[in-house]
């Protein structure tokens, strides 16, 4: 089964690229996953536009960026955790999975090239809020400066790790389960301290905010916000607990794809 | 000359909780041979077939393809192997050439653009290259299919019903392009189908599977002559068909 994962431990380019390019082409030709690459980061970020605009009229500028960054740094994550299985899907409902792993692909190409796409398209949709929140609410999400990659780096960890467990989801439950992969991050928002501290929540869920990485990455937002400086201390803890999680996420994996291979699952899932 | 063994299949069951769905088949296909895999349905041909793809693991028993153990080497054995059926075709909203390349780079063909207007102009789909898969009839999309098993130029080609739910004069097309590439590239087949037309045409040896276990095995002529205890000089896959799933009689 090893060689079906990552064949030791070679990858290869021209595999991840045909991943790469099927998606492409499956988005050019449905304009729908080119809006959602586009379109609905831009609505999202007019409607918080708006609405930081307003705080920023009522209350503090400090606020406003707190709200708009965490919306922008958000949108990273939960695009990215969710494409990744979307992504999967399209093979499941094209009835090209069996086609697609009768190939030499491997499962890592494959899901690297599903990475990868995403990782385009996550970089289109910040350029565009990026561009829209300066031109419009005069909000520059780069005054974070270096630390603004250094966030981004943990964020899309952690979308990876969730995005290979949507995956294993599917493999373990078929595509049935699709739906629910889509509104998974929605689960973590309350307690990943997007729009606010992590102080202000209860005890409990304080707890549950400790062993989320992202709520270090938004905490480590509004530090940068507030004083200027880059939040070492939540950087490397959001970047030890994603570690731990892209592991158990990788070993699940393996897990269900091992299973699926053993129960003849995989060639169900078509 | 002894030709050289391409697929070699040993002692492979595969059980899902208590249903054998192989019980210990072993069989092999030289190379330039094609091999007809005839069974009812359920029998395990496709089972069968997954686990030579490894995308089943069976419970024991080897696989060897060139030699090598599938699950060992799977890259490095798939880039010579190819597969197809009417059950799986091509991702819908992509056209039939947009397909074909990225097939062509998954198996990492050289000079893919050529090999795909070759492969086009052979099954006579030029004109339909930039069509979307879903635009194109049931045989098209089997012949598109076909195009994509051939991409690579494969020693090994797995076809799983690849005519299933075609009218007769498209599969009579379908064969005869395959019977033509098969001699000129010296692919070596593993074809299944329940229409035993296409069998008696295009395989040098048949087996018979039933329940998970082989229980006929020999040219279309000589399974006709055993099984039916004929003398003819026709084969009658047909019947023996109908004979076999009816009966367990091994032979």
């Amino acid at each position: 089964m090893c060689s079906f994962i990552y064949r030791g431990g070679q990858m290869n380019f021209n595999r991840v690229f045909a991943i790469i390019l099927r998606h492409i082409f499956t988005t050019m030709h449905q304009l729908e996953r080119f809006f959602d690459v586009i379109i609905s980061p831009v609505l999202v970020l007019i409607l918080w536009g708006f609405l930081s605009t307003y705080v920023q009229s009522i209350q503090s500028q400090t606020f406003a960026a707190f709200l708009l960054g965490g919306m922008i740094l958000w949108v990273v994550f939960e695009k990215v955790s969710t494409d990744i299985g979307v992504n999967f899907m399209f093979e499941i409902w094209d009835r090209n999975v069996i086609n697609l792993f009768a190939s030499p692909i491997t499962f890592l190409e494959f899901i690297t090239g599903l990475l990868a796409i995403s990782f385009i398209k996550i970089m289109i949709a910040l350029t565009s809020m990026w561009l829209m929140a300066g031109i419009f609410y005069n909000f520059q999400i780069t005054s974070l400066g270096f630390g603004l990659a250094l966030l981004w780096v943990n964020l899309f960890i952690f979308a990876v790790a969730f995005g290979i467990f949507n995956v294993s989801l599917i493999l373990r439950y078929g595509h049935s389960i699709g739906p629910l992969t889509w509104i998974l991050p929605f689960f973590i928002q309350p307690f990943a301290a997007v729009f606010y501290p992590i102080s202000i929540l209860p005890p409990i869920f304080q707890k549950i905010a400790f062993v989320i990485p992202i709520s270090h990455v938004f905490e480590g937002m509004r530090f940068a916000f507030k004083t200027g400086q880059f939040d070492y201390n939540n950087f490397w803890a959001a970047l030890i607990l994603n570690a731990i999680y892209l592991t158990a996420s990788l070993a699940f994996f393996g897990y269900t794809l091992r299973n699926a291979l053993r129960s003849g699952r995989l060639v169900k899932l078509i | 000359m002894d030709k050289k063994v391409i697929l070699e299949v040993k002692n492979l069951v595969k059980k899902f909780n208590d249903f054998t769905a192989i019980n210990d088949i072993s069989f092999e296909i030289k190379e330039g041979e094609i091999l007809g895999f005839l069974g009812p349905n359920g029998a395990g041909k496709s089972t069968s077939i997954y686990c030579i793809l490894g995308l089943i693991v069976s419970d024991s028993g080897q696989i060897n393809i060139f030699g090598k153990d599938v699950i060992k080497n799977r890259s490095e054995i798939f880039k010579e192997v190819n597969y197809a059926s009417a059950d799986f075709y091509l991702p819908w909203n992509l056209s039939v050439w947009e397909n074909l390349y990225v097939y062509a780079k998954l198996y990492e063909v050289p000079e893919a653009k050529k090999r795909i207007n070759e492969l086009l102009d052979i099954f006579e789909m030029t004109h339909l290259k930039d069509k979307a898969t879903r635009d194109l009839s049931t045989g098209l999309r089997a012949r598109a299919s076909l195009c994509k098993a051939l991409l690579n130029k494969p020693r090994l080609l797995l076809l799983d019903e690849p005519m299933a739910s075609m009218d007769p004069d498209v599969v009579d097309k379908g064969i005869n392009l395959l019977k033509r590439i098969q001699k000129e590239e010296g692919i070596t087949v593993l074809y299944t189908s329940h229409n035993m037309w296409e069998i008696e045409e295009i395989a040098n040896q048949v087996i018979f599977i039933n329940h998970g276990k082989i229980i006929a095995r020999g040219t279309p002529l000589e399974l006709t002559q055993n099984v039916l205890k004929l003398e003819g000089e026709e084969p009658n896959l047909r019947d023996v068909f109908i004979h076999l799933s009816r009966g367990t009689d091994e032979l």
